[in-house]
């Protein structure tokens, strides 16, 4: 049976460790986000729902203790279970993937899937770092932290410093002119964000809300980034201001069936055309992108020329400017809106977020196919091609 | 002590005011620090302090990030607020010490100390820092308290390094706070300090002038080249490397300038200053003041850094013609007499060596030393009754080994006479009186202190605030415990004995093992109450002797070097586990082999400025005395039920791995070289054999013996992946070459106690052995022995 997505809604991205979610926790913002997306549907009755289906990639800590049960129980009520799933920044449109492949199954006719993420409570490489002694003996670029990885193929692929600050400049002026022009205002949820917290020696309290994606600096200029040290590489390219942001937010789609699309007098957006992901050398992860897509695009039997808008997440500058190069993607088509380099990656929810952004963005530009693609910790790719209904 | 001092003012927030409030912050006090509100205050900003307090946050900002660092950790500039004259002058009533540090202008510190005056609280500090105002002028016209409480507190710059401090008192100062301020200077800032007369650019700026402008005449007279000058005055005669025009380009000459002229027009009855007196100032100094070389600065002075480079890379400086003014390519002056006193180990030989012989050189040298000497003895008793004070001034402001008249007596006290004499400079009375009574030296030591000959009392007398300080020199005419090549062990009273290192930079061979493990024979047998472990060098150790360690394993003499490294794990752990206590004290660099010596001790005395680190990676090697069993040991001891453990593990790691050197004691406690319940900091760097001293006798009574640990938690595989994961990535990041991975592999190994399958406790005995193996695996490779063999003929490290 069919599958469709209904709508999808997220949160702003705040900026991790400054922004406004920075003590904010991931399993509150996705409740909040979900009871959202669920408000548009009255007639829908949350215990309908088969599964909530959240992606994570450090599902420890705040978003531990297999997070996504309890957002279903408190966003939906206890009947609703939930699943964790993690394949990094794929995560969230790996979930949403799943809500599809379960419903042409038949395991099931309606699911919540997306992602949250705060890398603002939690380490980047979680509380415990341990990999594994045999791998490390066998392969030690098989664990390597992921700028190292944005080098490797900045090396191999010849992508310049001068040639991936440029590319983080027009990243940051699209999205300004995007969050401009008001195009993310229909897809955030604005969340209130209580602080409490002693100053003076007195405890006080005081509430903000976060309704807009907060990475993008407007004075950002070739110069301004030329005078970044970088980061992770003696005489290497990659800086902080030509890698994406750490970010914290989450993002999730309603994905029903046909029958449940009748049933409910539902209006579907699209459907998932394909999904797929592949495997590449751990050192050179920010390619992967390059062997998901043609798997993708046969699997919905469409031409790459076919796809008229690109949402590439943005890891580092070098690593979409090395995938748009080697798997020959028509950079007018990519990332009509900025990417993560100016609007944040919060990891886990990405995907889901770009899925939404995309979706929009195709609406209005009346568009037929689009795609989402990302590469993923530990050497993998993954690509999604939408069919806009 | 009758004052407290915890809230400090600063007013005036310039390079020397901000430096201040930093070495405030550095030893504990709560520092407001003020300045003027900016003229160009944005009318859209007026009321918001941030704009308001501009002029104070900036130098701060700029004195934070400024190199030698102010601060002993970054994290103290929290002790540290700001705000500006206008808002926050009332604060001043908190204040228990106020010290005014505004432009150098009469009028404006007369206008801030009127209002200091009528905010402040009675009883409270107040001084002034000022170099060239006489402090009473600075009084006039404020209240009797304010007089009472108020006198000159003159830093030199940059405040954190250079040691001196001269207090100066006027006619209504309260002599108990004068007294005070003596104290609180040494003990609590860590400075020497000084006791100065209200006489022009008090002592050490008086006679740092006067210095500097003969060198300067001398220069000429001779007609030498700046640099040959340089090479001249600097490390030769125990002086900074700066030598006299490198010093003035990083003082700035503008600076120097205004302070020799404030000098050259203030003094009276000086026979120096005052021919000079309306005369011009030389072509080439006026060349430099009229277009703004003023040195470091402003990009150049008497030496220019160019952006060229030479054929191996290094930047080509120019020095300026001081005949023709221009900036020619510098060169490396050689003086054959330099070479030649450089071999002379002996100061007082290399003195005589120096000022006797005929060259060009030796001369210029006579000559100028001649005119210090009869100089700096006819200003006394103008600007000090005791000519102690003009040497602790010169040694701790200026830097100097020696104050002038510590050079006179290595000279010898007679052969000064005569020589001043034949070149017909003044002697004043004093000195004739004191050759006519017999006096053979300036200094001179008796029942283990420090003496000098009052000429006013006419005799000799202690050395005033060395009282408590335990100079081993003092001592040396008595017998000591225990005598070798490398060591001397010292009876420093109280049964408490001082295990003094004498090897060439203190550097640590089998003498000084032999002699530590002996004294705790001793002291264990003879019921001593412990020892002390530190010595008065300006460096407390460099290390292990690395020149020994490479010429054995050059010659593949691998048994004997196994068993060298096993005693010296051996005294380190006898110091661990003796039944009396060990206490360290250091200063300066505390490298390798020494701070392996100091983490085994029960308790360390390290002062504020003490360098310390596990350096061994640099030569190829990993601490293999014991040291990085004791960071495999201290990570144990850090972790805790539920914990994760990578974090302390790979913090431990780092340490060594990267050969991290703490820029301060404070620092080493971040690096895990020092520990919270263990080690103190002592501010006063000549006070931490005294402080260890008392340390011992605290631990003494009831002492109980540390045993050898068989409880160390070490991780094993699990461990040593994430640490080798951890490596690759300096590696990929190229801050590690492939030799670097192979030592970081090995230091990773011992940490870890090995590649166990399980976390498993462990003992100290089983980490020490797999250390040794580690040590003498990488002995074994000729790339160690390669950075063994560069470092000892470069003195740098080698990347290979």
């Amino acid at each position: 049976m069919e599958a469709y997505i209904i709508k999808g809604y997220r949160s702003a991205v705040g900026k991790a460790k400054k922004g406004g979610f920075k003590n904010y926790r991931s399993d509150d913002l996705a409740v909040s986000i979900i009871e959202a997306l669920m408000a548009d549907f009255p007639q829908v009755d949350p215990a309908s729902i088969d599964d909530v289906i959240v992606g994570c990639a450090n599902p420890e800590g705040e978003q531990g203790l297999q997070v996504a049960r309890l957002i279903a129980a408190r966003a939906l009520g206890k009947e609703v279970p939930g699943v964790t799933i993690n394949r990094y920044c794929a995560s969230g449109l790996e979930a949403i993937g799943m809500a599809v492949g379960k419903i042409k199954a038949g395991f099931g006719h309606a699911y919540i899937a997306g992602g949250t993420e705060s890398m603002s409570l939690l380490p980047m490489t979680g509380y415990k770092l341990s990999p594994s002694y045999q791998a490390n003996l066998d392969n030690i670029n098989y664990h390597v932290s992921m700028g190292h990885t944005a080098e490797a193929v900045a090396a191999k692929y010849g992508i310049s410093r001068d040639a991936a600050d440029e590319f983080s400049v027009q990243s940051h002026q699209k999205a300004a002119a995007a969050i401009d022009a008001g195009k993310f205002k229909e897809e955030i949820v604005p969340i209130s964000v209580e602080e409490v917290f002693v100053s003076e020696g007195k405890r006080q309290s005081t509430t903000h809300t976060v309704a807009v994606d907060e990475g993008v600096r407007r004075d950002t200029s070739i110069p301004g980034l030329a005078r970044l040290r970088p980061a992770f590489k003696l005489g290497g390219v990659v800086t902080a201001g030509n890698s994406s942001q750490t970010s914290d937010g989450a993002a999730f789609t309603l994905v029903v069936s046909e029958a449940f699309v009748k049933e409910h007098n539902l209006e579907p957006i699209a459907r998932l055309a394909a999904v797929a992901v592949g495997g590449v050398d751990p050192l050179y992860m920010g390619i992967g992108p390059c062997v998901a897509i043609p798997k993708a695009l046969k699997q919905a039997g469409l031409e790459l020329s076919q796809i008229e808008q690109v949402e590439l997440n943005e890891a580092f500058a070098v690593q979409a400017l090395a995938v748009i190069q080697e798997a020959g993607l028509d950079p007018e088509t990519v990332n009509p809106n900025g990417g993560a380099i100016a609007l944040g990656h919060p990891l886990g929810c990405t995907g889901a977020k770009l899925s939404i952004q995309l979706l929009n963005e195709m609406k209005r530009r009346n568009q037929t196919y689009g795609m989402v693609t990302a590469c993923v910790g530990g050497g993998q790719g993954i690509a999604g091609i939408f069919e806009r209904l | 002590m009758s004052f407290r001092i915890k809230k400090v003012v600063v007013l005036g927030s310039g390079v020397m005011g901000s430096g201040i409030a930093c070495h405030l912050a550095n030893v504990g006090m709560e520092v407001l620090m003020l300045d003027i509100l900016p003229r160009d205050l944005d009318p859209k900003k007026a009321n918001l302090p941030q704009e308001r307090n501009k002029i104070a946050n900036a130098a701060l900002q700029a004195a934070i990030k400024s190199k030698p660092a102010p601060l002993y950790s970054k994290s103290y500039v929290n002790r540290i607020k700001t705000g500006n004259f206008e808002d926050d002058f009332k604060a001043i009533a908190d204040a228990d010490w106020i010290i005014e540090v505004v432009i150098e202008r009469l009028d404006i510190k007369q206008h801030i100390f009127a209002q200091v005056d009528e905010y402040r609280k009675a009883g409270s500090l107040v001084s002034s820092n000022t170099s060239s105002i006489p402090i009473h002028l600075l009084a006039e016209g404020r209240s009797a308290d304010f007089k009472q409480h108020f006198c000159g507190t003159h830093f030199f710059n940059p405040p954190r390094y250079l040691r001196l401090l001269e207090i100066i008192p006027i006619a209504e100062s309260d002599p108990k706070m004068i007294d005070f301020f003596m104290e609180f200077g040494d003990v609590q800032l860590g400075k020497q300090t000084v006791l100065c007369k209200d006489t022009p650019a008090f002592i050490a700026n008086r006679i740092g002038v006067m210095s500097g402008c003969k060198l300067f005449a001398l220069t000429e007279q001779y007609e030498l080249s700046i640099e040959e000058v340089d090479a001249l005055t600097g490390s030769l005669l125990g002086r900074p490397n700066t030598g006299t025009y490198r010093l003035q380009d990083l003082v700035g000459l503008d600076t120097g300038d205004k302070v020799t002229q404030f000098v050259v027009n203030n003094v009276s009855d000086d026979e120096f200053f005052e021919p000079m007196k309306g005369q011009e100032t030389p072509a080439y100094f006026r060349f430099l003041l009229d277009n703004g070389f003023l040195g470091n600065k402003s990009g150049k002075g008497f030496y220019e850094k160019t952006k060229q480079k030479d054929e191996k890379g290094k930047t080509i400086i120019n020095a300026l013609n001081l005949k023709t003014l221009s900036y020619e390519p510098s060169v490396r002056p050689k003086i054959a007499v330099a070479k030649q006193a450089k071999g002379i180990e002996l100061m007082d030989k290399r003195m005589q060596f120096l000022l006797e012989g005929d060259s060009k050189e030796q001369h210029f040298l006579r000559d100028y030393f001649l005119a210090l000497f009869s100089y700096t003895a006819m200003r006394l008793p103008e600007i000090a009754e005791a000519y102690y004070k003009v040497d602790d001034a010169m040694r701790a402001g200026y830097v100097w080994d020696f104050g002038p008249f510590e050079y006179w007596d290595l000279l010898g006290f007679a052969k000064g006479c005569e020589l001043i004499e034949a070149a017909q400079l003044p002697l004043p009375q004093w000195i004739l009186d004191m050759r006519a009574a017999g006096i053979e030296s300036f200094y001179k030591y008796a029942d283990g202190k420090r003496m000098y000959y009052d000429f006013q009392a006419q005799q000799w007398t202690p050395v005033s605030g060395t009282e408590s300080l335990i100079i081993l020199d003092s001592i040396r005419e008595k017998s000591p415990l225990i005598k070798n090549s490398e060591c001397t062990v010292h009876d420093i009273g109280d049964g408490v004995m001082c295990v003094e290192f004498t090897s060439k930079s203190n550097a640590i061979g089998e003498g000084i093992g032999q002699a530590m493990s002996d004294a705790i024979d001793m002291a264990e047998a003879e019921g001593w109450n412990g020892i002390v472990i530190g010595n008065n060098a300006k460096q407390f150790t460099v290390g292990a002797n690395l020149m020994n360690v490479g010429m054995l394993a050059m010659q593949k003499k691998y048994d004997d070097l196994n068993q060298m490294v096993d005693q010296f794990q051996q005294v380190n752990m006898k110091i661990r586990t003796s039944k009396i206590p060990v206490v360290v004290a250091t200063q300066g660099y505390v490298f390798g082999g020494g701070c392996e010596i100091s983490m085994h001790c029960d308790a360390g005395v390290y002062a504020a400025e003490s360098y310390i680190g596990l350096v061994e990676v640099g030569v190829g090697l990993l601490p293999g005395g014991g040291g990085t069993k004791e960071f495999a040991l201290r990570a144990s001891d850090a972790y805790f039920e539920g914990d994760v453990q990578m974090p302390t593990l790979i913090s431990h790691f780092k340490s060594i791995a990267t050969a991290a050197v703490a820029t301060s004691a404070v620092e080493a406690f971040d690096l895990n070289y020092l520990q919270k319940h263990r080690d103190q900091i002592c501010y006063n760097t000549s006070r931490n054999i005294g402080m260890a001293k008392e340390k011992v006798l605290q631990l003494a009574p009831g002492y109980v013996p540390a045993s050898a640990r068989e409880d160390i938690t070490v991780l094993g595989r699990s461990g040593m992946s994430v640490l080798y994961s951890a490596i690759n990535e300096f590696r990929l990041g190229e801050y590690m070459s492939d030799y670097d991975v192979e030592i970081a592999r090995k230091i990773a190994y011992v940490i870890c106690g090995g590649d166990l399958t399980s976390t498993q406790k462990v003992s100290e005995q089983y980490l020490l052995d797999i250390e040794r193996e580690g040590f003498m695996s990488l002995l074994g490779n000729q790339k160690t022995l390669d950075r063994i063999q560069y470092l000892l003929m470069n003195n740098k490290p080698l990347r290979n």
